[in-house]
């Protein structure tokens, strides 16, 4: 009998989640830097064992589970995502009250659920999955439960997720209904029978609508991320997003390319795009809440992503979605670090003179804060460079067009920031305690990521082409 | 016996009716219930359209969706309680810190 190894990277988050939630519970300890450091080795433990099947597509349970490197990719951006969220939480979660074990356990289960998504052609198990993280992602948004705002976004974040997800099913029962399969490959052959079929079609996608905060279902996200833990807040804004474009590229990739873009969904998926990336950079004009900055910046980065989906391209997708991971991680990391016992700074004006007053801080974020506006010769450049000539070459030039100029208006924002930490002088009663080495690791290696994938892409871009090839 | 047709129309009503009770009502249990109702609709629609080949299927992946709609309701439940400890309310217009 030869051993399940596709199954493995998932086994050992999974199984580790359980473990440290147990832990939690019966251990006697009262410090959590036990269970944090446990939680990096489950997730490094599962990132070699991914790592070492590259190349080899690997299947499990009868074919359901698929371990190409497409999965093995996005499973190494999850893992990495939920690193950079422990080392964050670390002192944070102290600092504000939040020092929860559970913190740790649902993090590694939502970071498993992620990987069922992203490690499958099968959309029930993709549901499954979407199903593990999202109640993980319930918990964890409402971790500070003496907290009015987290529990309001907890339940904010619950009611429309849980609806999001109802329709996900209904859709699956159409598809499941028209060809007995949930294959992606099977179900993206009947879209082109007719009206049922786009339907359920429909339904599905309004359900990955919702967790990957596309316009017109992003509703949520801003406020989620204002009330969840800013760690959190990190995690959800690219790790969700990498397993469900995965799952998104996947359908497309799966559907013939000459019905592709005769079926109703393109258009639809062409006014989604277009949408998202409108309304969420205007909104972001407005936002005085760096948090809620940052989540109508996501919602945009999401539009710019949904491009490269249209564009049938995953080697640009796959790379926006590395490259995303360090700049909005990174800048995620600079929040955090922007904390005091008691309370964090998250407004505009608490960052006034922080450039000078926190000078490390302060030139890292304008980093990573300068590649979330695409300036070259950071990585946001570079993915955005890559995305929008794949939508050239595809003949989606009207949505690169708005991509390009909303890109610009995203610039105001992001240099208002900049500007708040250069020129205008020191906020009064900001005074953060700056002994935060784990979440100053992550603000560093953001800053490594995002000018290592702009500057020397080359080696990068190898492994993320044999990645994109082996989609379908 | 009654067409499996019309079972999918029960299940397309229920599931209209749940999407109308989350929209006009305005307190978190009867919207978490609407959604339930959808979640059952989804089942009922499972049951209606699957062919006599995969039916044994379809019933295995109503256990399933089942099992998930437990735990999303353990978990709701739970929020919709911290929500109520804190505020003595689940109306969902008083839920209005977060805005911007």
């Amino acid at each position: 009998m030869t051993l399940p190894t596709a199954v493995f990277p998932l086994a050992v988050t999974a199984f580790g989640a359980i473990a440290v939630l147990l832990l939690d519970a019966f251990g006697k300890r009262d410090s959590k830097t036990p269970l944090a450091v446990l939680s990096l080795m489950i997730l490094a433990a599962s990132a070699v064992l991914a790592g070492r099947l590259w190349g080899r597509s690997a299947f499990g349970f009868g074919g359901l589970m698929r371990l190409d490197d497409a999965a093995i990719l996005v499973s190494m951006i999850v893992l990495l995502a939920a690193a950079f969220t422990v080392l964050l939480g670390w002192q944070w979660n102290r600092r504000l009250d939040a020092a929860f074990g559970e913190f740790y356990g649902l993090l590694l289960l939502a970071a498993a659920g992620l990987m069922i998504m992203a490690q499958t052609a099968d959309l029930l198990v993709v549901f499954l999955g979407l199903e593990v993280f999202s109640v993980s992602a319930y918990g964890l948004t409402g971790l500070k439960r003496n907290d009015d705002k987290a529990s309001e976004a907890a339940v904010k974040y619950f009611l429309i997720g849980s609806f999001a997800g109802a329709f996900m099913v209904f859709g699956l029962a159409i598809l499941f209904g028209l060809n007995e399969s949930f294959g992606i490959t099977q179900t993206a052959a009947c879209l082109g029978t007719g009206l049922p079929a786009q339907l359920g079609f429909g339904f599905l996608l309004a359900g990955l609508g919702f967790k990957l905060a596309l316009v017109p279902f992003h509703m949520w996200a801003p406020d989620v991320y204002e009330g969840a833990p800013t760690p959190i807040a990190g995690f959800f804004s690219i790790a969700p997003k990498a397993a469900g474009f995965l799952v998104l590229s996947r359908l497309v990739a799966a559907v013939p390319k000459d019905v592709w873009k005769g079926l109703p969904i393109f258009p639809f998926l062409y006014a989604v795009a277009a949408a998202t990336l409108i309304i969420g950079n205007l909104a972001a004009l407005r936002q005085k809440n760096l948090k809620r900055l940052l989540a109508y910046s996501s919602i945009s980065h999401a539009g710019t992503m949904l491009i490269a989906v249209l564009a049938g391209d995953g080697a640009s997708l796959l790379f926006y979605l590395a490259v995303y991971l360090f700049m909005g991680l990174g800048a995620f990391a600079a929040l955090t670090a922007m904390s005091a016992p008691g309370r964090e700074y998250v407004h505009l004006d608490d960052f006034a003179g922080a450039g000078f007053r926190y000078p490390w801080i302060g030139a890292i974020f304008t980093v990573l804060l300068l590649s979330l506006a695409g300036f070259p010769p950071t990585g946001g450049f570079l993915a955005k460079f890559l995305v929008f000539s794949a939508g050239v070459r595809a003949g989606l030039v009207p949505l690169v067009v708005l991509g390009v100029v909303t890109s610009l208006i995203a610039v105001a924002y992001y240099l208002r920031v900049i500007v708040a930490m250069y020129m205008r002088d020191p906020a009064p009663g900001v005074d953060i305690e700056a002994e935060n080495p784990p979440a100053l690791l992550v603000l560093f290696l953001g800053l490594v990521g995002v000018l290592q994938l702009g500057l020397f892409p080359a080696n990068i871009l190898h492994f993320i082409r044999q990645a994109a090839a082996s989609i379908f | 016996m009654i067409p499996a047709g019309w079972f999918f129309a029960v299940a397309a009503i229920l599931f209209g009716l749940g999407v109308t009770a989350f929209f006009v009502r305005r307190d978190l249990p009867t919207q978490f219930l609407a959604v339930e109702i959808m979640l059952n609709a989804a089942n009922l629609a499972f049951l209606a359209l699957a062919k006599p080949a995969s039916a044994a299927a379809a019933q295995t992946i109503v256990l399933f969706i089942i099992t998930v709609a437990a735990a999303e309701a353990a978990v709701g439940l739970a929020v919709i309680l911290v929500v109520f400890r804190r505020r003595k309310s689940v109306r969902s217009e008083d839920l209005r810190i977060l805005k911007g």
